[in-house]
């Protein structure tokens, strides 16, 4: 019988706990990345180690910062043109179909530009990778949209003979994008209300206590449709929704945190030195109680995509024509037997997404778990 | 004991006052309720009969004087402020009186039981399977902590929290049921259920209507489930108990299934009462894309046509179960560890 990796759980807690705490004291300002604490630096190196978690950060990585790119890859409006001698740029201005010797006012169409030029031969079109917008609709092909996948549209159109593809990939950066706001802007406030129950207690937590749970228990998918059938739905409005109801879990954490913290020896010293409340708790209890808010963050922004996207599926999200992979999927299930290519990348295409979220999250768990199980064999 | 469950039952009023009266606000201040519906629908058919051909019969067509709306705003008890209709309703619910559903006229508990069976076959339904296969694989996944077996099955169930049931659900109704033609569309039972021929041919039909919403239903509960088992069981397995077990001769066999497991069970009992709401109320989303006429998809509809007594109706339900299950929660973990006290 052999003992592996024994450490009592309790004893490392409390290491933990005590280690952050003396260098609060002893390093105020740990702001650079250098002076990272160095229970900080073993998380750091934990989740390194983790070899899923650590590639998926990766990947998603690149592809956020993609996705910031989205006009530059996937654009109707070409990247450059070449046209008697001058350039232009496109990409964020408009040129109407004249100033490249056309005879329409409406907005130069690039795709027929590059053709027209190749034929010509001196002038020149840089066209994006994928020369589709997401809103643009393409009934240039034989028969009735949804069109199926082709050298054209890789993915196929929906419906209204959009590019798959292309209303994906800008979904995703809308979606993303929400999910890490809501999640930011909950955290905040959740830390808040919860830093106050925590560090209050007494009548101040048992009444707030009460109210959230009143609130936690109102179905909040019911509400978020009555709301948005209210009002018409905007990306802000959305968000403001969301939040009404996103910022409740993390209170449950950071009250018992900081209630745990406060009663400790350096906590107590603060106070008998005269600190304020507010200085308590902002400059000595939170930056001790946020373990939580690292750990909980992939898992709530799984949670924010999830809750969009299943607006948008209802009909009760952004406003179209947004691109939105919610209403992909509802397309996909309106049109099950002719366009099965919709659904299947849509449903890919958020599956992997949330994949990758998910092993970051497990593995920034596991890095910020200080438990430590021991086998016994 | 006893005080202390007289005690969280007692407390459930406060909560329960304070989520109808919420609700009830936001009803009053939404529009397109009945009223606002009775108003465009008398719209349209008046502009309808106005364009049709000899229609002399003004009197006759269905435009809604002022009177007349006032008549059904006071048959919608609209005329009273928002207390008032709030105490009627509140008096009426003491009674067990839940009213009447704005849309179909019929009472709002007679349309809630229609509905249950349905809801509580697919809830019950999950729910053992869930626990059947997550209990088991939990242990196992703990034992072989780290191992091929640990880390293949951890990939499966990730991949499992990262799908949204309703995502997978359409995934699965456009291509096993649409394309392979493998699965009825959607629906509870057949059309013809009536005239199947024997009890099997009718169970059959059952069962071959509820497995696509059954897996789209469970997708999500998997991996939770799991994975608070195995963190469950890998943390009694550490514990002071299972090595003095192990101390004192006892086979690792012994020591983990008679000593860790039962203790592992503990966080278990916890979720044990949060699901029951969850497993009763459905899924609306599930519930809509499979069109399984149960609570979920009965709730959602009262909600996008206003047909407030079932909104509210649903939700005291809803809000009982869930407090109920949070009691039952605290209660099981009382049975199960005998540490915990209640003050």
């Amino acid at each position: 019988m052999r003992l592996l990796n024994f450490m009592h759980r309790n004893s490392k807690v409390d290491r933990e706990r005590v280690h952050s705490s003396q260098n609060e004291g002893i390093q105020p300002r740990q702001s650079q990345v250098s002076n990272l604490s160095p229970i900080t630096r073993r998380r750091i190196q934990r989740f390194k180690s983790i070899k899923r978690g650590y590639y998926s950060l990766w990947i998603l990585a690149f592809a956020i910062y993609l996705s910031f790119f989205a006009e530059l890859l996937m654009n109707s409006r070409a990247l450059a043109v070449r046209f008697e001698g001058a350039w232009y740029f496109p990409t964020f201005h408009f040129y109407s179909g004249r100033a490249f010797g056309e005879d329409y006012e409406s907005e130069a169409n690039y795709r027929e530009l590059k053709k027209k030029f190749e034929v010509s031969g001196h002038n020149y079109v840089l066209l994006p990778p994928i020369p589709y917008n997401p809103y643009e609709n393409d009934f240039a092909l034989q028969g009735n949209p949804p069109y199926a996948p082709d050298s054209r549209h890789l993915l196929g159109t929906d419906s209204s003979g959009r590019d798959v593809l292309v209303r994906l990939f800008y979904g995703f950066r809308i979606a993303i994008i929400f999910a890490i706001l809501l999640t930011v802007s909950g955290y905040f406030i959740g830390t808040v209300i919860g830093a106050v129950m925590g560090y209050f207690g007494g009548w101040v937590d048992l009444l707030t206590q009460r109210a959230i749970e009143i609130w936690s228990t109102m179905p909040f998918l019911y509400l978020c449709i009555i709301i948005a059938s209210i009002f018409e739905p905007t990306f802000m409005i959305l968000l403001g929704i969301l939040l009404l109801f996103s910022w409740i879990n993390m209170t449950y954490y950071i009250r018992t945190e900081v209630y745990r913290e406060k009663a400790k020896d350096y906590a107590v010293a603060a106070k008998s030195m005269g600190a304020g409340h507010l200085r308590i708790i902002m400059r000595h209890l939170l930056p001790n109680s946020l373990v939580p808010l690292v750990s909980y963050f992939p898992f709530s922004v799984v949670g924010g995509i999830y809750s969009l996207t299943a607006l948008d599926f209802l009909g009760y999200g952004l406003p179209p024509p947004t691109p939105s992979w919610g209403d992909l999927l509802n397309q996909g299930l309106e049109n099950a037997m002719n366009a099965p290519w919709i659904t299947a990348a849509t449903f890919t295409a958020l599956v992997v997404t949330l994949l990758l979220i998910t092993f970051i999250g497990e593995a920034v768990r596991e890095a910020f778990d200080p438990r430590q199980f021991s086998r016994y064999k | 004991m006893r005080s202390y469950i007289i005690r969280r039952i007692l407390l459930m009023f406060p909560t329960l006052i304070g989520i109808t009266v919420i609700t009830f606000l936001v009803t009053q201040f939404v529009p397109g309720g009945p009223i606002d519906q009775l108003r465009s629908r008398a719209f349209v058919q008046t502009e309808g009969g106005s364009q049709a051909p000899g229609g002399g019969l003004k009197s006759m067509d269905n435009q809604l004087s002022e009177e007349d709306l006032k008549v059904m705003v006071a048959f919608y008890g609209f005329d009273k402020p928002w207390y008032v209709q709030y105490g009627r309703w509140l008096l009426r619910l003491a009674r067990f009186d839940l009213g009447e559903s704005f849309r179909y006229f019929t009472p709002v508990s007679e349309l809630i039981v229609s509905k249950l069976p349905v809801s509580i076959y697919y809830g019950l339904i999950s729910f053992i399977l869930v626990y059947f296969v997550c209990v088991p694989l939990g242990v196992l996944k703990a034992i072989r902590h780290k191992s091929i077996f640990d880390n293949l099955t951890s990939v499966l169930i990730f991949a499992g929290y990262a799908t949204p049931g309703f995502a997978l659900g359409t995934l699965l109704l456009v291509f096993v049921a649409s394309h392979m033609d493998l699965f009825p569309l959607g629906g509870f039972v057949s059309d013809d259920f009536e005239f199947l021929p024997t009890f099997w041919a009718k169970v059959w039909d059952v069962v071959h209507h509820s497995i696509l919403p059954l897996i789209s239903y469970a997708v999500g509960y998997f991996a939770s489930m799991t994975i608070l088992m195995k963190n469950s069981v890998m943390e009694n397995m550490s514990s002071d108990f299972v090595r003095t077990a192990l101390a004192k001769g006892s086979s690792y066999h012994r020591a983990i299934f008679t000593h860790a497991l039962r203790n592992s069970l503990i966080p278990l009992a916890t979720s044990f009462g949060n699901n029951i709401s969850l497993f009763l109320m459905g899924s609306f989303l599930i519930e809509k894309i499979f069109n399984i006429d149960g609570m979920g998809l009965l709730g959602y509809t009262s909600i996008v046509e206003r047909d407030y007594p079932v909104v509210l109706g649903i939700l005291v339900i809803g809000a009982i179960l869930t407090l109920v299950g949070n009691l039952l929660s605290d209660l099981c973990v009382a049975a199960a560890d005998p540490r915990v006290r209640f003050s």
